[in-house]
């Protein structure tokens, strides 16, 4: 697969800028490139980081390149096949918190049982909460605080306890 | 916020809230005009045609119908999140749900269809009769409301004998029973009541004088908004089991001018009376000996059947729906109108007629569409594609267009004898049988001659 060069980004930016596009993201071989006209969408990239920073913490073996690597690919690649993904019920808006400002739910590292709170879904207004299912320790947050989310979409990974 | 004058050089995104054969089309024309399409999927049609051809795909629900395309709600959410200016409901599902409008509304995103109010108006039966009789649309004598059996039979003695019950709160043949007799009707008067109350959630009844051996013929109709109501011609519909439609043509044959006319007439002035804005279709009874016709309801949506009036009209009715529905077009002048040769529908159903046309969902191993000059194939299968149990079994419409009539049902029994389905069991061969019947080729059949004539027939060959 041939490298992404300056002029392929300079390319794709133009091309943006030319768009009515809010946000374009391009991952793939040493590449994670996000542009966005909107100056709040900064966090998400934050957050994204934040998620990288806990998946390299995690005393799980990663691919050949962990520290320079951007993180979700590379979680991707070497997530333990026992973990277990915990889904969105259906289609709405995730938040992490139960109201704005407030500590998240969940983080990486904590301990969960199956009753443990993790995250909200909203759809038009109703908030549903959605609970881990499982026993056992959040290894991965994949999804960013008000992002809209799909039916069956994994939110967290969680090892379970042996 | 009630009015939403769309801004006509805004990009327009479409959610598209349905599935099959007519998302994959949505998909087709909003790409043609240049608008954006998010398809809004349950999680069995993640991978189905209409998801491969629309711009953006979203899951919101699992399988079942109420927690995805029955969702408002979520399907609301998913316009919202994903920034769509208009949405299209398709036909069956939401698309009569006029708390789908108004949240459409509420939310600055343009509904394709009517208003909500137009919706209510000619959605609940009683009061759709009631703007047709203030507009003289003709009907057959019936009834308000009935409470009782007891009611019901002092009612019957004045319309007259046969009678057919109806629910007050929707069609598709639940809560209708014909009754001959008294005898007949008190038994069951309460069995169509708790049909309704099943299927609607509202048992209501009324009743209506039962007109033996009709056609059912119906009037497509696309309205401005402010007035003007534009018809695309009539469809005979007459082919129908349990009222499920299954051959419909573009002209009705069989009508004399003067009552073509008439026909047509009746239908604008019914939705020009409440300023009806996009597609919606007139239906009626048509009584062949005394050449009289009497309303029956109105459908406010795009009809599964509007292919036949476009190939005789020439006129791609969902791009005329979308183009309205955003203020990118006009509705065309009624002379500008002009029908053109014959067409017919037919819908591939994978049902067994050999089993009591039991559902037959699976995976289709072998998919063959005929094709060639006049025929047409609105369908979202491909080979290898999974019919999944949890919808309509409804899986193609293959159109047929042709200078006449006897063209046409030539071009259809050509086309379906080279159709070849495997997988799951359809009713192909009951369709061939069909339209190789002397009955239909003279054109001498009404709403209950499937049933009665053509499947004795078909079950014993």
């Amino acid at each position: 697969m041939s490298k992404i060069s300056q002029n392929d980004i300079e390319a794709l930016i133009e091309l943006f800028d030319r768009s009515d596009w809010r946000e374009l993201r391009v991952t793939g071989d040493g590449i994670d490139l996000f542009v966005s006209k909107d100056p709040n969408a900064r966090r998400s990239i934050e957050r994204t980081s934040e998620v990288s920073a806990g998946v390299a913490s995690s005393p799980v073996p990663v691919g050949p390149t962990p520290v320079v690597q951007p993180a979700a690919p590379a979680a991707t690649r070497t997530r333990p096949p026992h973990w277990v993904a915990i889904r969105a019920p259906c289609l709405g808006t995730f938040y992490n918190a139960p109201k704005p400002g407030a500590p998240p739910f969940v983080s990486i590292g904590q301990p969960v049982s199956r009753e443990t709170e993790v995250c909200l879904v909203e759809v038009m207004k109703l908030f549903t909460t959605v609970r881990a299912g499982v026993i056992g320790t959040i290894r991965e947050l994949l999804v960013a605080d008000s992002e809209l989310v799909e039916f069956d979409q994994p939110l967290f990974y969680v090892e379970p306890d042996a | 916020m009630s009015s939403l004058m769309p801004d006509p050089y805004a990009q327009v995104r479409v959610l598209i809230a349905n599935r099959g054969e007519l998302a994959v089309r949505i998909a087709r024309v909003a790409r043609a005009l240049g608008m954006e399409s998010v398809l809004a999927a349950s999680a069995a049609d993640r991978d189905s045609l209409a998801a491969q051809e629309a711009d953006r795909v979203v899951v919101i629900g699992s399988a079942q119908a109420r927690e995805s395309y029955l969702n408002a709600p979520r399907i609301m959410h998913a316009a919202i999140g994903t920034h769509c200016t208009a949405l299209h409901p398709g036909y069956g599902f939401l698309s009569e749900q006029p708390t789908l409008v108004d949240m459409c509304a509420q939310n600055g995103i343009t509904f394709v269809g009517p208003t909500a109010e137009a919706m209510r108006r000619v959605g609940d039966k009683l009061s759709a009769r009631a703007l047709a009789r203030s507009v003289s649309v003709p009907m057959t004598s019936g009834s308000e409301e009935i409470a009782s059996t007891e009611h019901a039979l002092e009612i019957a003695s004045q319309i007259g004998y046969p009678v057919i019950t109806k629910a007050s709160a929707g069609g598709g043949g639940r809560g209708m029973v014909v009754a001959g007799s008294p005898a007949e009707l008190s038994i069951s008067f309460e069995k169509a009541s708790a049909a309704a109350r099943e299927a609607f959630g509202d048992g209501t009844l009324y009743l209506e004088r039962f007109v033996e051996r009709a056609r059912h013929i119906e009037v497509q109709l696309v309205g401005d908004g402010e007035g003007r109501v534009v018809h695309f011609g009539e469809r005979d519909c007459s082919l129908q089991r349990r009222y499920q439609k299954m051959i419909e043509e573009a002209p009705a044959a069989i009508l004399p001018e003067p009552a073509r006319a008439q026909l047509h007439q009746a239908a604008v002035s019914l939705l020009a009376g409440i300023r009806y804005r996009n597609a919606g279709t007139v239906e009626f009874l048509y009584d062949e000996p005394t050449q009289q016709f009497f309303f029956m309801e109105v459908n406010a949506r795009l009809q599964v059947e509007h292919p036949v009036s476009e190939l005789v009209t020439g006129v791609d009715l969902v791009r005329t729906q979308l183009l309205l529905a955003t203020g990118r077009g006009a509705l065309p002048a009624q002379a500008a109108v002009r029908m053109n040769g014959h067409a017919i529908e037919a819908r591939i159903i994978a049902e067994d007629p050999n089993r009591d046309f039991l559902p037959s969902p699976g995976r289709v191993t072998r998919w063959r569409p005929p094709d060639g000059d006049g025929i047409r194939l609105d369908t979202a299968v491909t080979e290898g594609t999974l019919i999944p149990p949890y919808y309509d079994s409804m899986i193609a419409k293959l159109i047929v267009h042709g200078h006449t009539r006897s063209d046409a049902i030539d071009r259809l029994a050509g086309a379906l004898a080279r159709f070849e389905i495997e997988g799951v069991a359809t009713n192909l061969r009951l369709l061939k049988f069909i339209v190789d019947h002397p009955d239909y080729r003279s054109n001498r059949v009404d709403t209950r001659w499937l049933e009665r004539t053509l499947l004795p027939a078909f079950r014993a060959q």
